[in-house]
């Protein structure tokens, strides 16, 4: 099936914050988001942004009934990168992610999210958007490209696998931790003054 | 032993980075992989001072009559950087936490992450992130105990890397 990777551009927050959606959904915690659309568009589309977002999208005879492309028969995988909206064309899929930093090892890009519409999935879209997030990110000299992914979800814990990922948690033991609400408002107030 | 004020300060020289190496190469032997430790005072100088920079630095100072024998006033640093949930917006990601060992239990790492925390509200953060090794249990208590939770235990979510050659194929599209 022929598809495009680009990158977003401010108008493609809608179809984004959909996909973003339908990504919790499949993680069974759909009552989790919180950013909107304008949320999106304030936080990428900025001068110093934090985050970077690549859209997939598919030509408009293959759309479903809903709206959006229906999975053609042929199978040609051509990836092309453009960063203005093409007349003609539907989303079917989204990479967001954004710079990190190793101290031991320097610049890193850590995908945030890698999401493909069901029907569209199996025809080379998800390893297009996560090999252009690859690209840029060692264009931009990261030596590292980094995820978190569910311990159930054995259909994306293999894809990553087999595209040479190492699962860090299992390998090393590494944990993520995290602040939030009520607990990062508590560990706020007791900071020092300036 | 004798009180600590520990002075957290906004670090913006490029002085400092010389000492910032010597205590990154410290944490990198408690964890127990200095040979991996790649990045130079050059790359730190480079990377966090440009206009959109990678990281931001906070560095814990204490007054002359309690610096070290060698001379260090700096005694701490915590580092990190803006990141993105899709979900909850804004959030801050610590990457590094350290207090020299002689400077332990007086507070001041706790100052600075409480000082990561201001910061990161601040610019509208929801989230203050970061990852420890599970074996390293001073630190997994320590944290535990200010009130965070393993996101790793509790909803079962792997940190995975690409990187060296793996990521070479990737980028190129190989795989």
């Amino acid at each position: 099936m022929h598809f495009k990777v680009r990158a977003a551009a401010k108008e493609d927050c809608k179809e984004i914050s959909r996909m973003i959606m339908e990504l919790a959904v499949y993680e069974n915690m759909a009552d989790q988001v919180k950013t909107s659309h304008e949320d999106l568009k304030r936080d990428g589309f900025s001068p110093n942004p934090f985050y970077e977002c690549l859209i997939a999208e598919v030509p408009d005879e293959h759309k479903t009934k809903d709206g959006h492309c229906l999975a053609g028969r042929s199978t040609c995988g051509h990836v092309s990168v453009s960063g203005q909206r093409q007349p003609g064309y539907t989303v079917v899929g989204y990479a967001l992610y954004f710079y990190t930093y190793s101290t031991w090892k320097g610049r890193s890009v850590y995908m945030e999210d890698l999401y493909v519409m069901p029907d569209f999935r199996g025809k080379g879209i998800g390893t297009g958007l996560m090999a252009k997030v690859a690209q840029v990110g060692v264009e931009k000299q990261c030596v590292r490209l980094q995820l978190s992914v569910l311990e159930w979800n054995k259909p994306s814990l293999d894809f990553y696998i087999a595209k040479g990922a190492e699962d860090l948690t299992a390998k090393e033991g590494w944990h993520f931790l995290r602040f939030h609400g009520q607990t990062l408002d508590t560990l706020a107030k007791e900071a020092p003054k300036d | 032993s004798h009180e600590v004020e520990g002075i957290v300060s906004r670090h913006r020289s490029g002085e400092g980075y010389q000492k910032h190496s010597a205590t990154l190469k410290e944490l990198a032997e408690y964890e127990k992989v200095l040979d991996q430790v790649k990045v130079t005072q050059k790359d730190l100088e480079q990377d966090g001072f440009i206009k959109n920079p990678f990281f931001h630095g906070i560095v814990a100072e204490v007054p002359e009559q309690h610096r070290t024998k060698e001379g260090h006033a700096k005694v701490g640093y915590a580092l990190y950087f803006y990141t993105y949930s899709s979900w909850k917006g804004r959030a801050l990601y610590m990457e590094d936490l350290y207090v020299m060992p002689e400077f332990r239990g007086k507070g001041i790492g706790k100052a600075l992450m409480s000082k990561v925390a201001q910061l990161g509200l601040a610019a509208g953060c929801t989230q203050l992130n970061f990852a420890v090794l599970d074996w390293n249990k001073p630190s997994l208590d320590f944290y535990l105990s200010q009130g965070c939770f393993d996101v790793t235990a509790d909803m079962g979510y792997h940190c995975m890397r690409c990187e060296g050659a793996a990521l070479e194929q990737l980028a190129q599209g190989d795989t």
